[in-house]
């Protein structure tokens, strides 16, 4: 039923789905890395950002999507870091439902304030290359994908290195490993974690400044892949950025390659991504990435 | 003298036994009403949230028919002229909260009609109310069959449902496969979102192909979720389909989202629809060219040329600077509907316009065919129109061939024959 050229379209969908994925999923891993709180505030500051790349595309600026993420995450990187500090940190030591109560209400308040500002039609924005391809024989790739894809990809490498070369980096991998002892040792870890806050949001603005290239939005945007992105992180580990990458990746193949079971319905999918979910929480609690962590040891 | 102390005392009983009343009793339905000085009409429409953008244009909708009748001394009940006092409630696009409004209408506000609210999710979500209170509601922001399929007396609807619009598209397409445009049979690839407004779609069109096999064959029957992210894999199974037509039943984000990734995938049929979706300003914005030659089924459309429309296009941009669009052409016929129903029923009592409304034929509508009427279940006797995109932001006309001012449409696509 399929030609070789499909089956090669379903890859190359497969793949850059990853990347969309794990561009989303970098902000929510990083903060529940060295805060153990899961973000719900994700979606909202994907969709608030996806506004602000709007706002700077249609103003006298136009600018492009992608130079208006950067702007909007480093927009995003002062405001995550001001909510820290007026708000999260008082709640880091509380039961888990503190932080996630609280941060559902700053998902709540974005969402409200969009529909004030912008109101709720459905918004998209269009540029010179939105309907571009890349043609290889029969196989069309839009250049709309792959500019996430390949940000995707630079973002895990400079995300990588930061981590690993810098000493804020290690500031934060270490708070990430043992906030106590990393206190011990010096390590100022309201500073991290204020920091680390900031860079998840602008991850996540990040991201939702890039998903303008391919979607349409309203104040309700970002749900679905806030949803998406903890089954990712939850594939990857929680806490490691390449598990994260692995688990983009697995889910992105499993939802392409869906339409090849027979008698599938299309409206399944997220059904398939939940279900991953639970399974991996239930048989794979440390993710992909303690499985090849295992794999690695008993080698 | 007992009898006159008696008589001293009924008012008092009267009114203590008003008093005790419970607060939810009907307010519309089976005891005379007393004589009213006014009408007081409700409605429960999302003014803030997801559907905000629909629910004003319901709502000016609305106030714009009500102005229509206290500017013209109020509506006829009974030989009596009455003004009207709308009151509208805002349920915030939450189901929950529109069904407790509309509620809320009925015991507090006690109002002797209510008006629907949009869309369709909300409307489901009220269409317990009128029978329970016995309080008529004319809707006109839902258009899912499984509306009218419970037994409500006293719901009426004026957007014909999904399944109409698939039924006039397979129509639309039988004539141009007769004409010789169109492959015969035609192979059709269906993906439908996985709602009950879908699922009326994809019933239509199995149906269609089922019982005229001659001319229709289903190649490809794929459901994808609302608001989905990605359509990629559900369109390399359309591309496999090899089908002549692909016809998508879709809300105005996954239109967008499913054309782009069609027009990037290099997808070309001889006939594109995407249900009542195609000439929305914000499709044409986000799609550009792409949106061209696009038909899309409609339940009204300012391409009409007929003198009604004609004036209520003009009415509305003096009145709100804004080209109006179906929401507030049906919003406007469903308070017209409802208040010809009063008339004719020379009573605010709510059995009474129920049992008007049920018999009522409404002419002057904006609907194509300027009437609306019910069936026993108040799902209305109307239709559709079917419009295609042109380049140059324009939009034609072109179904049914009978309505004034159609076209013949360009079939196949350009590019496709």
């Amino acid at each position: 039923m399929y030609e070789p050229s499909a089956l090669a379209g379903l890859v190359v969908t497969a793949v850059l789905t990853a990347g969309l994925y794990a561009l989303m999923s970098y902000g929510l891993a990083l903060v529940y890395g060295v805060m153990k709180i899961i973000n719900l505030a994700h979606a909202g500051t994907m969709m608030l950002s996806a506004f602000v790349v709007l706002s700077l595309n249609r103003t006298a600026l136009h600018l492009d999507p992608v130079l208006g993420s950067i702007v909007s995450a480093a927009l995003f990187f002062l405001l995550g870091m001001g909510l820290y500090r007026v708000a999260v940190r008082r709640v880091i030591n509380a039961p888990p439902i503190a932080s996630l109560l609280l941060l559902f209400g700053v998902w709540l308040c974005a969402q409200n304030l969009a529909y004030l500002i912008w109101g709720s039609e459905d918004q998209s924005i269009v540029t010179p290359y939105t309907f571009t391809t890349v043609d290889l024989g029969d196989l069309k790739i839009a250049v709309s994908r792959l500019i996430p894809f390949f940000i995707s990809l630079v973002a895990l490498a400079a995300l990588t290195w930061f981590l690993r070369s810098t000493d804020l980096g290690k500031a934060i991998r270490a708070v990430s490993q043992n906030a106590m002892s990393a206190r011990l040792v010096g390590v100022r870890s309201e500073r991290v974690a204020t920091i680390a806050f900031g860079l998840g949001s602008a991850l996540s603005a990040f991201a939702g400044g890039l998903l303008t290239l391919l979607f349409s939005f309203n104040p309700d945007f970002g749900g679905t892949f806030q949803l998406k992105s903890f089954a990712i992180i939850v594939l990857g580990g929680l806490e490691s950025l390449p598990g994260v990458a692995l688990g983009a990746v697995v889910l992105a193949v499993v939802e392409s390659f869906s339409i090849l079971i027979p008698g599938w319905r299309g409206s399944l999918v997220n059904l398939l991504a939940f279900s991953m979910l639970v399974a991996a929480l239930v048989l794979l609690p440390g993710g992909i990435a303690s499985l090849l962590e295992r794999r690695g040891q008993n080698e | 003298m007992n009898v006159i102390r008696i008589a001293r005392l009924l008012p008092a009983l009267v009114l203590a036994l008003g008093a005790c009343a419970p607060a939810g009793a009907p307010s519309g339905g089976g005891s005379a009403a007393p004589a009213a000085s006014e009408i007081k009409v409700g409605a429960v429409l999302p003014l803030t949230g997801a559907f905000s953008a629909s629910g004003n244009y319901f709502q000016q909708a609305y106030q714009l028919a009500t102005d229509e009748v206290n500017g013209a001394g109020g509506l006829d009940v009974g030989g009596k002229k009455l003004q009207i006092t709308l009151k509208i409630l805002d349920d915030g696009s939450d189901t929950t909260k529109s069904r407790s409004l509309v509620e809320q209408l009925a015991t507090q506000e006690k109002v002797n009609v209510l008006l629907g609210g949009y869309d369709t999710t909300l409307v489901q979500a009220q269409q317990g109310v009128p029978d329970q209170y016995k309080i008529p509601m004319v809707e006109g922001g839902g258009a899912a069959s499984a509306i009218f399929t419970r037994g409500n007396k006293y719901l009426f609807g004026t957007l014909a449902t999904i399944d109409d619009l698939g039924n006039i598209t397979m129509d639309f397409l039988k004539y141009w496969e007769d004409q010789g445009k169109l492959p015969k049979p035609l192979k059709i690839a269906l993906a439908w979102e996985n709602t009950d407004h879908g699922k009326d779609y994809q019933a239509a069109v199995n149906k269609a192909a089922k019982d005229d096999p001659s001319h229709f064959t289903v190649v490809l029957d794929q459901s994808f979720d609302l608001n989905g992210s990605d359509f990629t894999p559900l369109l390399t199974q359309v591309k496999a389909a090899n089908a002549d037509a692909f016809l998508s039943d879709a809300h105005l984000p996954d239109f967008i989202t499913m054309h782009r990734q069609y027009t990037q995938l290099g997808l070309k049929h001889k006939f594109v629809t995407y249900g009542a979706r195609g000439p929305d300003q914000k499709g044409r914005e986000a799609l550009t060219s792409a949106a061209d030659y696009l038909v899309a089924g409609l339940w009204w459309t300012p391409a009409l040329a007929d003198a009604g429309s004609k004036k209520f296009t003009d009415t509305w941009k003096a009145k709100y600077n804004a080209t109006p669009d179906w929401f507030q052409a049906l919003g406007y016929d469903t308070a017209r509907v409802m208040y010809a129903g009063i008339t004719k029923a020379g009573s605010l009592d709510g059995d009474k316009i129920r049992d008007a409304l049920a018999g009522l034929e409404f002419t002057g509508a904006l609907v194509p065919g300027n009437k609306i009427s019910f069936d026993a279940t108040g799902k209305p006797k109307t239709s559709y129109v079917m419009t295609q995109n042109l380049p140059n932001n324009e939009v034609a006309l072109v179904w049914p061939s009978s309505v004034e001012g159609a076209k013949p449409a360009t079939i196949p696509l350009p590019g496709t024959g």
